[in-house]
């Protein structure tokens, strides 16, 4: 298989090109910032509540960027240009990925700034927002494949905005509600049980278990989006 | 260059092609004429990989169409569709350069075949603010980048006034002049009759005839001689040897506005072979 970092690169500036003057997808990123705003006003942050803000800025952005870039391309004809020129499959997507990715580290990096968070001394944290990040973009892909427009994408990314980068606030609500357990196993809840377990000095086989937790869900979301893409792309 | 045998395609229960079989040669524009939902698009897509026949093979450059999704083989076709997109808020140039780019092509490419197109001015243009026949244009401007040995055009100047459409047939003529083979997918029956050296008639999913297009016209056409006088009658007279001595008395007595030979275009035998209208 072929990877021309040149066709990557043309996929890559002509997405960021576009997203620039696409007020409607960009403006997404500001939600995480305005919730950095607010949060970072309170005195004590509690760990917990600088990990919504990471979860929700890799739910949000993550996904729906990728989500609402593949979306568009389908809504207005494009992808089939796309797919019929020299660029295989993986340079599209990884085109579109770095742009995600880009946006995606900023935002999340910017809204920590807000807050006043630091990474140094945190490897694993940043080694598991790497992974849940990996995460969020593959399920924006196989979204992006689901779905035909990008306000069809808007309304699809609201409950994995719900579920995946809303689920710390859920889990306050565990004991009224017992069926919210399965939250846990959510990778924002991973991602956060690595930071407390990584800050407290814990094992690694307790690390060990969190990542493996996120890896199964990047494993199964790569299993959805290339069987999906398979069965969308030929008759 | 490509070769097609009894090629079918089922969609559930809706048969899309049927035995459709036809070879086109190296150099040659091929025209696949038919009315709207006759199959012309779903061969397009077949014959570009873009989808899997039912039964039957369609060979392009000697491999089979379900092959052709190779960066190497991708660059040696290009494909024009009536549904193709371009980014709306990216200019022309913009849209242009990342397909150069992908195709590996110089972006002195761009001009190139922006004049190609009669759009050299409107490069900084956003694609936005563009007609529907200059957004067409800019897609056929986009399939010239890279300069294809084959060309897949589908309804090419279907959203075109008929200068810009000249222009255009212009520019195919001389692109195969120079070597490209074009496969046509058009309802325009004059634009194959001007473009095409070879034409299918299909309908519902069934090649009909095949043939030259002044083959097709000289099979076709009335064996009668039209002569229109200067006293306003018009006469049609059998294209027989006893007509030349009545001819020759309406000459010799000065009565001839004009003598003409009645041929069909390639719409009239469409609709006489099919019974059905191009629409």
């Amino acid at each position: 298989m072929t990877f021309s970092v040149k066709r990557f690169m043309a996929i890559f500036q002509k997405d960021v090109k576009d997203l620039y003057r696409n007020l409607y997808i960009s403006s997404t990123a500001l939600m995480p910032l305005i919730l950095a705003v607010i949060y970072s006003r309170l005195g004590d942050i509690p760990l917990s509540m600088y990990m919504l803000v990471i979860t929700l800025s890799l739910a949000l952005v993550g996904t729906f960027l990728q989500c609402a870039m593949i979306a568009e391309e389908k809504e207005k004809n494009t992808l089939r240009g796309l797919m019929l020129s020299p660029a295989t499959l993986t340079e599209i997507l990884a085109g579109k990925s770095a742009v995600t990715i880009v946006i995606t580290v900023i935002v999340t990096a910017v809204s920590m700034f807000i807050m006043d968070f630091s990474f140094t001394g945190r490897g694993w944290l940043i080694a598991g927002i790497i992974l849940t990040l990996i995460f969020f973009i593959v399920l924006g892909t196989w979204m992006g494949l689901i779905t035909r427009s990008v306000m069809e994408a808007s309304i699809y990314v609201l409950p994995v905005m719900l579920i995946f980068g809303m689920g710390n606030m859920f889990m306050e609500l565990v004991d009224q509600f017992r069926l919210l357990q399965v939250l846990e196993y959510t990778p924002g809840i991973q991602l956060e049980q690595i930071a407390e377990i990584a800050d407290t000095g814990g094992s690694l086989s307790q690390l060990g278990k969190a990542f493996a937790i996120i890896g199964a869900w990047v494993a199964a979301t790569l299993v959805l989006t290339i069987v999906t893409f398979k069965k969308r792309m030929m008759d | 260059m490509i070769e097609v045998k009894s090629l079918e395609k089922i969609f559930g229960k809706k048969q899309a092609l049927h035995e459709v079989s036809f070879q086109v040669k190296k150099g040659e524009t091929f025209g696949f004429l038919g009315p709207s939902g006759s199959g012309k698009t779903t061969t397009i897509k077949i014959l570009t990989g873009q989808m899997r026949q039912t039964a039957g093979t369609a060979n392009v450059f000697g491999i089979p169409a379900t092959q052709l999704n190779t960066p190497e083989y991708r660059k040696r076709f290009g494909v024009v569709t009536d549904n193709s997109g371009l980014y709306v808020r990216l200019t022309i140039y913009d849209n242009l350069k990342l397909y150069a780019d992908l195709y590996g092509t110089s972006l002195k490419r761009i001009d190139e075949a922006l004049e190609a197109v009669n759009l050299g001015t409107e490069k900084k243009t956003q694609v936005a603010k563009l007609s529907k026949g200059m957004t067409q244009r800019v897609l056929l401007a986009r399939t010239l980048l890279h300069q294809p040995k084959l060309l897949f055009l589908d309804e090419p100047t279907s959203a075109l006034d008929p200068a810009n459409s000249k222009h255009i047939h212009n520019g195919l003529k001389e692109l195969n002049r120079q070597g490209t083979t074009i496969f046509l997918t058009t309802h325009d029956m004059e634009e194959a009759d001007h473009l095409c050296d070879k034409v299918a008639f299909l309908n519902k999913g069934v090649v009909q005839l095949l043939d030259e297009p002044k083959q097709l016209k000289k099979q076709y056409r009335e064996e009668i001689i039209c002569m229109e006088l200067k006293d306003g009658r018009e006469l049609e007279i059998p294209l027989k040897a006893s007509s030349a001595e009545e001819i020759q008395q309406y000459i010799s007595r000065e009565m001839v506005e004009r003598i003409y030979t009645k041929e069909p275009t390639l719409g009239d035998i469409f609709v006489e072979v099919t019974g059905r209208e191009l629409v």
